[in-house]
């Protein structure tokens, strides 16, 4: 579905006056390829300006690269751009694609038009949409006295009556409650299975990723760190389990021979160990009276936090 | 109405534009000017105030004279119904949005859509416009017949031709709207641009004064350019003041100047989307 070979992306910056300023080349994006197959969900994970937008915009036609290939289904996104955007569908979190002011159903009625959607599929996808996100109960009121969850709801309604072959997802659960997340990450969940819609989510939620996707790629610094899916991702770059100890008192020296000291603060110090948690139990009991022990897995937010600051990984071979 | 749209569905769909798309756009965009009823009211309700000042100080200006500059005082209070009139339809105090969409990003969805980016917004405008006149315009031609009499077109030829100059001075005053939205797309703050085209704008459409009061030199200065299309020249049908074959070349010119501004928008855009493209939004 997506092909991207040695994709890269500069920008001219200029700082200073606009006489004498200097002018600065960025690298967004350096070097990155990656493919993905009609219907796979990929998680595509990065900082706030990693390169994620940069990349995102090239894959719907917006930017032109500097150099490198990329096809979507068969498809150069930026040359004839019209054509090939009414294959996408897309939701931007923070954005509504909704009238602000007329009803949801006059917003989702326009695009039959825009996307030229036989009327009979229309009106079976409209029926199915509003059941699976039970858009009925506010299909008649103005987008702007929506809660964010129903305008979420009526946004990714809005990406998918056309069918589209690939639906761009860019934090489709911020700012809403669990109930809601789990409501939308069903649905995603349900679209992809049941009409093989390719999708790429960015996010920083990682529950979203861990539910919806299988395979996550990491971005940082334009390149791409991580292409892979979740479970190697831990094992290979895990953080180890942690210990965390109460002591009764703070140890006059928290070190204690065999285990990693983490940190240490007070009563309660911190140690990092791989493999079963007996023995640095025992170890750290010895060292000195203890009030509780508790032990940490690591997550996997951590593990991705690890990767940015540590730059833990060269770039994909 | 519908049997009209649907012809020009018909023809729309011969050239390969989605014309369906277009009235829809255009119908949603009429319908959400009717979301503020309030709003609709006050706006009114400044329009007569002003245009009962207006009429004041044109009719205080003609003293006892019977013309200026060929005007009658019944002919100067029609002006400045028709003026109030227009205000909000034409945008005449200025327009920012498509600027705002480029400034907040939100242009970036819109470009998503499979459909022409200049001819979407035209539509929006369209209906916009269409829903303006009728709700305010309308309101105070009414309100200023009641009050001070108004002179209309004469017949129906003189109402149809004064209705498509207006539907032309729209589209000419829409393509120079975008056009100076489309500053947007190089400058972070083209709002200050936007405000020195919508003061040229009003002098030199008529809007602050007719074109006839202006001195000779002036006015024939202002003959080559498009802002006498946006609305004077409207106003000049409305009034009689231009007849027989000089209607046509007024409506020629009125229709030249809409086609070139709108040629000039459609390069600017795609000036200012390749910026986008190449440099990011």
């Amino acid at each position: 579905m997506i092909e991207v070979e040695h994709l890269h992306k500069s920008f001219q910056t200029r700082s200073g006056g606009l006489l004498r300023g200097q002018r600065r080349t960025v690298e967004a994006v350096r070097d990155v390829s990656f493919r993905v197959a009609r219907g796979e969900v990929v998680g595509y994970l990065g900082p706030n300006g990693a390169g994620k937008s940069t990349t995102i915009k090239v894959l719907t036609g917006l930017l032109v690269p500097t150099s490198g290939r990329v096809e979507v289904g068969g498809l150069v996104p930026w040359r004839d751009r019209r054509r090939y955007v009414g294959r996408l569908g897309a939701v931007f979190g923070q954005r509504t694609t909704l009238w602000w002011d007329l009803p949801v159903r006059d917003s989702l009625d326009l695009l039959r038009d825009v996307y030229r959607v036989p009327p009979d599929r229309f009106r079976e996808n409209l029926k199915a949409f509003t059941a699976l996100l039970d858009l009925g109960p506010f299909l008649g009121t103005p987008a702007r006295a929506l809660s964010l969850g129903q305008r979420m709801r009526a946004d990714l309604a809005a990406a998918l009556l056309h069918d589209p072959d690939l639906l761009f997802l860019d934090e489709p659960t911020v700012g809403l409650d669990v109930v809601a997340r789990e409501r939308i990450r069903q649905f995603v969940a349900h679209v992809n299975a049941e009409r093989e819609v390719t999708v790429l989510l960015t996010t920083h939620d990682l529950t979203d990723v861990e539910r919806l996707a299988r395979r996550v790629m990491i971005i940082d610094h334009g390149a791409l760190l991580y292409d892979g899916n979740l479970p190697d991702l831990q094992a290979r770059f895990g953080s180890a389990r942690e210990l965390v100890v109460d002591f009764e008192a703070p140890p006059a020296d928290p070190r204690v021979p065999g285990l990693k000291l983490v940190s240490s603060e007070g009563p309660r110090v911190t140690y990092a160990f791989t493999g079963a948690a007996a023995r640095p139990i025992a170890l750290a009991t010895a060292h000195a009276p203890v009030r509780d022990v508790t032990v940490r897995e690591p997550d996997i937010e951590a593990t991705i936090r690890r990767i940015y600051e540590g730059g833990l990984l060269g770039t994909v071979s | 109405m519908n049997a009209a749209l649907l012809r020009w569905g018909l023809l729309g769909q011969a050239a390969g534009i989605n014309a369906r798309l277009y009235c829809a756009a255009a119908r949603l965009s009429f319908r959400r000017q009717f979301a503020y009823p309030a709003a609709t009211f006050w706006g009114l309700l400044t329009n007569l105030f002003f245009g009962a000042l207006r009429v004041a100080v044109l009719l205080a200006l003609f003293g006892l004279k019977p013309q200026v500059a060929g005007y009658t005082p019944a002919d100067a209070v029609t002006y400045t119904g028709l003026t109030q009139a227009f205000l909000a339809a034409f945008s005449l105090f200025g327009w920012y949005d498509l600027m705002r969409t480029v400034h907040r990003g939100e242009i970036v969805t819109e470009l998503l859509r499979p459909h022409s980016f200049l001819g979407f917004w035209m539509a929006q405008d369209a209906g916009r416009a269409a829903a303006q006149f009728l709700l305010r315009g309308v309101t105070i031609l009414t309100l200023y017949a009641l009050l001070w009499g108004l002179k209309l077109p004469e017949g129906a030829a003189g109402w149809g031709l004064t209705l498509l100059s207006a539907g032309l001075a729209w589209a000419c005053g829409f393509a120079f709207r975008f056009l100076v939205n489309g500053a947007a797309f190089w400058s972070p703050d083209a709002v200050g641009i936007g405000r020195f085209a919508w003061a040229l704008m009003g002098l030199a459409c008529g809007f602050l004064m007719p074109l006839a009061f202006f001195p000779a030199w002036f006015q024939s200065l202002l003959a080559w350019t498009p802002f006498p299309s946006m609305m004077n020249s409207t106003v000049e049908l409305w009034l009689g003041h231009v007849s027989g074959t000089q209607v046509l070349r007024v409506l020629g010119v009125q229709a030249a100047w809409t086609l070139v501004l709108l040629g000039l928008a459609r390069l600017v855009l795609a000036r200012g989307l390749r910026r986008l493209e190449v440099a990011g939004g």
